[in-house]
């Protein structure tokens, strides 16, 4: 037996080595870049991984590798909840992939914390800034360099139900265009049967929250780009009051039976004329098309606070980036700027019913001939509503700051606080926050 | 062979014990005790992932103590999960088992019922429970308005998000309850046969004989529940779409940890984070053990 002795050492060595192997799979982020001929392989990561959007990037991806013969891109679908997590360990493990889709709204962040190439030089050459809406391309920067290219964006929009106008004696071509002709409109619209409700005209916060009716009214996000806190301002708080005024009126428990219908797609009350206006996505149409496709609907910008105050509507979106120490990051700039050009945009607009962020694109993919007419009236409206539609870019100084404010506003829909108490809370909370984080 | 010689026996069965538990020592070493000293290194410093990592003292300790409101929001909410979910799902799985460990036709088959939801697990059951949690529609306030009674907003009430969660935890005791029934079923017959010659009835049985003998679990129960009571993450994160839920009451220790590192990418003070959660957990387990020789029972008396 004696010569068997060194037996089980010698497995587990193996066992051992065998560990170490995967150390060096996962180090050597070379190989996967690997030429394949001259061909540079670049690994495009996304989260667009559903029936609808996969087929659509995948095509755009493969019109890109078509149409050179230098660079070949690789599709990698990541689930929304891992990616950038996920981003972020390759990144500072220094073996991240060639191109990202990532949230617009933390781009300077990530360029504060290099976590994302610095665009500039590129765009030295080729300044392609002037292709997207102006908002978008302002989100992309810290310290004037840009650190993404915008892809896709969106906006909200009020959508309203024609036959319950006509029925209420309204004027289905005349959308409400003030807080107050909202209100008006709305109670016209309601539906009684003593005390509970049959049909809701309209309430602001099914499809949207606190903030974008804050955007809508004030027009300056909750901490502005010189790091002071606008939270408690007049504007914000008559919202809040404004808001609050909607929830007392149809009370906690419908709001809540509402809302709980509108999570199940199918049976979104919109559909069924239960909700006669409705704030969403211009995306939104594609679920009325699907599911209610005999509804007799008109879209319209978000009403103004008051005449004049302008239809200041809130949108987010993505935008596609070099990983900071990414292996090609000239390939990966080809890519994006293919991506993110007219052709592609365009593409990706019509087949998803999507906003993208490059006007021009934007523009003709209103006139396609693919939508329908209703497709088309949508559409038309989500592209005019673009120019007025505000982002609100994570701010450096306090990037977590809504965990802060958003439960004073629950606070106030609860009854446990007064609108004017919530705010001065939110503003000192935030302003503390800032104050921490500077040191 | 020429080391042949070089150790006695005792030296060499040693090594060749550590030899074979290398593997595990290597990734304990690399995988566990690695990012363990990093995390504590890093959590006196900036650390931000990937661009800065500058010592900073005790400031991030100092911030969490001194200034921030949703450090000590998020520790009572944990605290309050886990001093109703631990003592709860520990009676529930006990009085479970002690139903379940009797001697019926299909006993099998009841067993196999309330152990099937300790298997599923996840963002399956957590989304299923929002629809069962629905105010207006859901089944939980559906079967609550037979008996006239008015459910609450569950998930919408900041008064009921963290009841409603306690209340989920408590569908699964299924897990706990395996192990006090196999415990259980090895406490030894002769017991309650010699406490019914004496006359005990079934509670005083079921106190006097089945509790005392199944301590050890009880006890391994508490401080595995208890540990894991304090990592509650998921539910909140999926529940709340990551935000912490109506006025921040789902927003647990460790979603807000996950939120300073991965939105805020403020790691260090995410990482002094957890260190303070790991001294509150170990504080705990210490007293847990301290305690244990009061009320628990080893069969055989010897310690």
């Amino acid at each position: 037996m004696k010569r068997f002795k060194w037996v089980p050492v010698l497995l587990i060595l193996m066992l051992v080595l065998s560990g170490c192997n995967g150390f060096t799979k996962g180090g050597s982020g070379a190989e996967e870049v690997e030429a394949e001929g001259d061909k540079v392989t670049l690994d495009f990561w996304t989260f667009w991984g559903s029936e609808i959007r996969r087929p659509i990037i995948e095509q755009i991806i493969e019109d890109f590798n078509n149409s050179q013969d230098e660079i070949e891109v690789k599709h990698t679908f990541i689930p929304w909840g891992d990616i950038w997590t996920k981003e972020l360990a390759a990144i500072a493990a220094g073996d991240p992939p060639d191109v990202v889709i990532n949230d617009i709204n933390a781009t300077a962040l990530r360029g504060k914390n290099q976590q994302a190439e610095n665009l500039s030089k590129y765009l030295e050459e080729d300044d392609i800034s002037g292709d997207f809406y102006e908002e978008l391309w302002n989100a992309t920067l810290y310290e004037g360099d840009s650190y993404g290219i915008p892809f896709n964006t969106d906006t909200r929009v009020l959508f309203y139900n024609k036959d319950a106008f006509e029925e209420a004696g309204l004027d289905p071509e005349q959308p409400p265009k003030t807080w107050d002709e909202l209100r008006e409109y709305a109670d016209k619209l309601d539906v009684k049967n003593g005390d509970k409700y049959e049909r809701i005209g309209f309430y602001p916060l099914f499809g949207v929250g606190t903030d974008v009716w804050m955007m809508n009214a004030d027009n300056v996000n909750f901490i502005d780009e010189n790091s002071e806190v606008q939270v408690n301002t007049p504007a914000k708080l008559q919202t809040l009051e404004w808001l609050k005024s909607w929830h007392d009126k149809y009370g906690e428990n419908n709001i809540n039976s509402w809302k709980a219908q509108m999570e199940s797609q199918q049976a979104n009350p919109f559909f069924s004329g239960d909700l006669a206006m409705l704030v969403q996505q211009p995306t939104f149409y594609t679920q009325i098309r699907d599911y209610a496709p005999d509804l007799n609907f008109g879209v319209a910008l978000l009403p103004e606070k008051e005449p004049g105050n302008g239809h200041t509507s809130w949108g987010g979106g993505f935008v596609a980036e070099i990983p900071y120490g990414a292996e090609n990051p000239d390939a990966s700039w080809e890519f994006i700027k293919y991506l993110t050009g007219k052709e592609a945009q365009e593409y990706w607009a019509v087949k998803n019913f999507d906003n993208v962020a490059n006007v021009e694109a934007s523009e003709s993919a209103a006139s396609s001939d693919e939508f329908d007419d209703n497709g088309k009236m949508v559409y038309e409206l989500a592209v005019e509503a673009m120019p007025q539609t505000m982002l609100t870019p994570v701010p450096l100084a306090a990037p977590d700051f809504t965990t802060l404010v958003n439960p004073e506003f629950d606070n106030v829909y609860l009854g446990k606080k007064t609108p004017e108490q919530a705010m001065k809370d939110a503003q000192a909370a935030v302003e503390k926050l800032i104050e921490q984080n500077a040191n | 062979m020429a080391g042949k010689r070089r150790f006695n026996y005792k030296t060499k069965e040693g090594l060749q014990g550590y030899l074979f538990i290398l593997p595990w020592i290597i990734g304990f070493i690399v995988f566990t005790a690695g990012p363990l000293l990093f995390s504590f290194a890093a959590s006196f410093t900036n650390y931000n992932v990937t661009s800065q990592m500058d010592f900073i003292g005790l400031s991030n300790y100092e911030k969490l103590f001194s200034g921030d409101q949703l450090f000590w929001t998020s520790l009572y909410n944990t605290l309050y999960y886990v001093l109703f979910s631990v003592p709860l799902t520990t009676a529930g799985a006990i009085l479970l088992s002690a139903l379940l460990n009797r001697d019926i036709p299909g006993m099998r088959l009841f067993r196999t019922i309330y152990y099937l939801p300790a298997v599923l697990s996840g963002v399956g059951v957590y989304l299923l429970w929002m629809q069962l949690l629905e105010p207006g529609t859901g089944m939980v306030n559906t079967v609550l308005a037979w008996f006239g009674i008015q459910g609450p907003n569950w998930l919408f009430d900041p008064e009921w998000t963290k009841p409603a969660l306690i209340f989920m935890k408590l569908w699964s005791v299924g897990g706990g309850m395996l192990l006090y029934l196999a415990s259980m079923q090895g406490i030894s017959k002769s017991l309650y046969e010699a406490a019914e010659i004496d006359g005990a009835n079934a509670w005083q049985q079921f106190t006097r004989i089945t509790i005392p003998m199944i301590t050890p679990v009880i006890f391994f129960d508490i401080v595995t529940s208890l540990i894991g009571g304090f990592q509650i993450f998921q539910e909140a994160y999926v529940m709340s779409n990551g935000e912490g839920g109506p006025v921040n009451s789902m927003l647990f220790y460790n979603l807000y940890m996950w939120q300073k590192a991965f939105e805020a990418f403020d790691m260090g003070y995410a990482m002094a984070m957890s260190w303070i959660l790991f001294v509150i957990v170990f504080a705990l387990t210490i007293v847990n053990l301290k305690l244990a020789p009061k009320w628990v029972h080893y069969e055989g008396g010897g310690k």
